[in-house]
């Protein structure tokens, strides 16, 4: 009862009418912050349960008694990135996420604009082409995309890996791209064509610069997506030189199968790129979710 | 600067006097939407046919021949209780994920929408979970709900509810729901964060007037936010259903299916079909039974999406 005489006491000292309602208010947000510090809890425990077992000896591991390591194991991580040969891992998710965000960009960039300015026969056709295959869904596509790029001589390459990310990634990008080409205005385009510039060039030089918030909600809602892929990527490699950070993690687990504190080291330090990125970017995360699912 | 407004009107006149468009500019169009379609062409609606027609054939995955074997796979895949048995489960996911994790994703962006400090704390925090990789989550769960000395197990000991420590992903009855609140635990910041969108594209006003007539906070919600959230409510249950029914790594690393069958699901008895037991053509008629189940679910939502935001 303490905390409702506090409130009171406060509300006098401002502003005695408003008294009741102000009250009513503080524990409203009391409640708030309550509800919302539990569920904050839970999301955040099993992270920090993987940092802290990260750091603990497997004796201590394994007896699970205190929750915070003794002595703090920073060998593990050496262990973890040395046996994990995570160092590979990493630069080949950097190198396919890079690449599939570049291509998804480029392609969904001249497409979305394509259907949001100009004007040609077909257009509607494409329209729906693009929201047809967003329905399709990957269970239903993945094998034979694998068998298509064993005919094509692109499984353990890549080459194939991208291009797939790039693809599945185009049509909910083309119609972000869209929707922002629409919202914009259209005087700079109209300056430039009457300096001559062809559309290309204005698309090159006038419209990409000018749509770098689209891209950015592209780019990192298609940069998280393409670093967690996992289906295609376990379908397609078996060399362990050339496989995502996902698909190493797994083959590192199922190998030798390693000491658990070395494991959840491994896995922690799989994540730091991941967290950093969004925490970076999370405003353009937000508008990047909002303008793929709802426009 | 006066020339603009005169040079404005030639195209609409060039367009005009031609009778429709001219070929240059179709070309124009085409060729931005060239590497488009050439990409989604090659890799997408080719595959997708592949995926039927595979579905007719018999393969094990490195022979060049694939014979025609009619309706042989779909006989067999009918007759798969593993298969209907991963259908069953991913009904279950997706109806509590439906539920539950909507339900969770909303009460959470109701309650971020009216607190007054610490907004972007919490978007944070509760999206976190979100950005992490299905091997992630399901490694680390595997570590937190093991048997015996599992940290879930550990933290009921702690509270005096060492009672209800189990064995949580190797019992049959407990695996399958489990499962479900990992899911859940993963999938629910994406529908939080579509909510909040929406609340915060409710207009005021409506909240004002509805004050000043006397409305309280049950009916407010029932008159004002429940309704202005329809559209935001339809993706994101929609996205969660997908995402539910879509379900592989965070199974396959978690349990891979078991104990028995009993958290199979349809992605992995797919995977596990072409690549474990060598029937890639069993496999795709899997596919095409699943994924057709997918699509007509899709279109069945747009459509009555679609009907209400007519009406």
């Amino acid at each position: 009862m303490t905390l409702t005489e506090d409130t009171t006491t406060l509300a006098d000292e401002s502003a005695p009418e408003r008294k009741v309602p102000r009250r009513r208010l503080r524990l409203d947000q009391i409640g708030l912050y309550g509800l919302l510090t539990v569920a904050a809890l839970s999301a955040l425990l099993p992270l920090i349960w993987m940092i802290s077992g990260s750091l603990q000896s497997l004796p201590e591991l394994l007896a699970n008694d205190s929750f915070l390591p003794a002595v703090p194991q920073w060998g593990n991580y050496i262990t973890a990135w040395v046996d994990g040969d995570l160092g590979t891992y990493l630069r080949n998710s950097v190198v396919y996420t890079g690449s599939a965000v570049v291509g998804i960009l480029l392609v969904s960039s001249l497409a979305g604009y394509a259907l949001a300015r100009l004007d040609f026969a077909g257009k509607g056709v494409f329209t729906f082409v693009i929201l047809a295959v967003m329905i399709i869904p990957a269970p239903a596509m993945f094998l034979a995309q694998y068998k298509l790029l064993i005919s094509l001589g692109l499984t353990n390459n890549p080459v194939g890996y991208i291009l797939i990310l790039i693809t599945s990634g185009i049509p909910m990008s083309t119609l972000i791209m869209r929707s922002f080409f629409v919202s914009q205005p259209r005087d700079l385009e109209e300056a430039a064509a009457l300096d001559g510039a062809g559309p290309l060039r204005i698309f090159w030089s006038v419209i990409l610069p000018l749509a770098r918030p689209g891209l950015a909600a592209v780019a990192v809602i298609q940069g998280l997506g393409a670093w967690n892929e996992y289906l295609m990527a376990l379908a397609l490699f078996d060399d362990n030189a050339l496989m995502p950070i996902q698909r190493g993690l797994t083959a590192f687990t199922s190998a030798e199968t390693p000491q658990q504190q070395i494991l959840l080291a491994a896995t922690t330090i799989s994540i730091v790129p991941v967290v950093i990125f969004y925490l970076m970017a999370q405003r353009h995360i937000v508008k990047g979710i909002g303008a793929g699912a709802i426009k | 600067m006066t020339s603009q407004p005169v040079l404005v009107p030639t195209p609409r006149l060039k367009r005009a006097r031609s009778g429709g468009r001219p070929l240059r500019q179709n070309l124009v169009g085409w060729l931005f939407l060239a590497p488009a379609i050439a990409l989604i062409g090659v890799f997408t609606i080719t595959p997708f046919g592949q995926a039927i027609l595979l579905s007719f054939q018999s393969w094990d995955g490195v022979s060049p021949e694939t014979p025609w074997v009619g309706f042989a796979n779909y006989e067999f895949v009918g007759s798969d209780p593993i298969f209907w048995a991963s259908m069953r489960n991913v009904l279950f996911f997706g109806v509590v994920g439906f539920f539950l994790g909507n339900a969770i994703a909303l009460s959470m962006a109701l309650a971020v929408n009216r607190i007054t400090k610490g907004k972007t704390f919490f978007r944070t925090v509760f999206y976190l979970p979100g950005v992490l990789s299905v091997v992630v989550v399901g490694l680390l769960f595997s570590f937190i709900l093991a048997p015996g000395s599992g940290v879930l197990n550990r933290l009921l000991e702690i509270f005096g509810l060492g009672s209800l420590a189990q064995n949580w992903l190797g019992e049959p009855a407990i695996a399958l729901p489990a499962v479900a609140a990992v899911f859940i635990w993963f999938h629910w910041g994406f529908g939080f964060l579509l909510f909040l969108a929406g609340l915060q594209d409710v207009p005021q006003e409506l909240y004002e007037a509805a004050e000043l007539d006397g409305a309280n906070a049950w009916t407010r919600f029932r008159y004002i936010t429940w309704p202005q959230l329809a559209p935001v409510t339809s993706i994101v249950s929609l996205l969660t259903l997908l995402a539910a029914l879509q379900i592989f790594g965070t199974v396959q690393v978690l349990t891979n299916g078991g104990p028995g069958y009993h958290t199979m699901v349809p992605t992995l008895a797919i995977f596990n079909e072409a690549f474990v037991n060598y029937r890639y053509g069993s496999a795709a008629a899997m596919s095409v039974i699943f994924g057709g189940a997918l699509v007509l679910l899709s279109v069945l939502q747009l459509a009555i999406t679609g009907r209400r935001s007519r009406a």
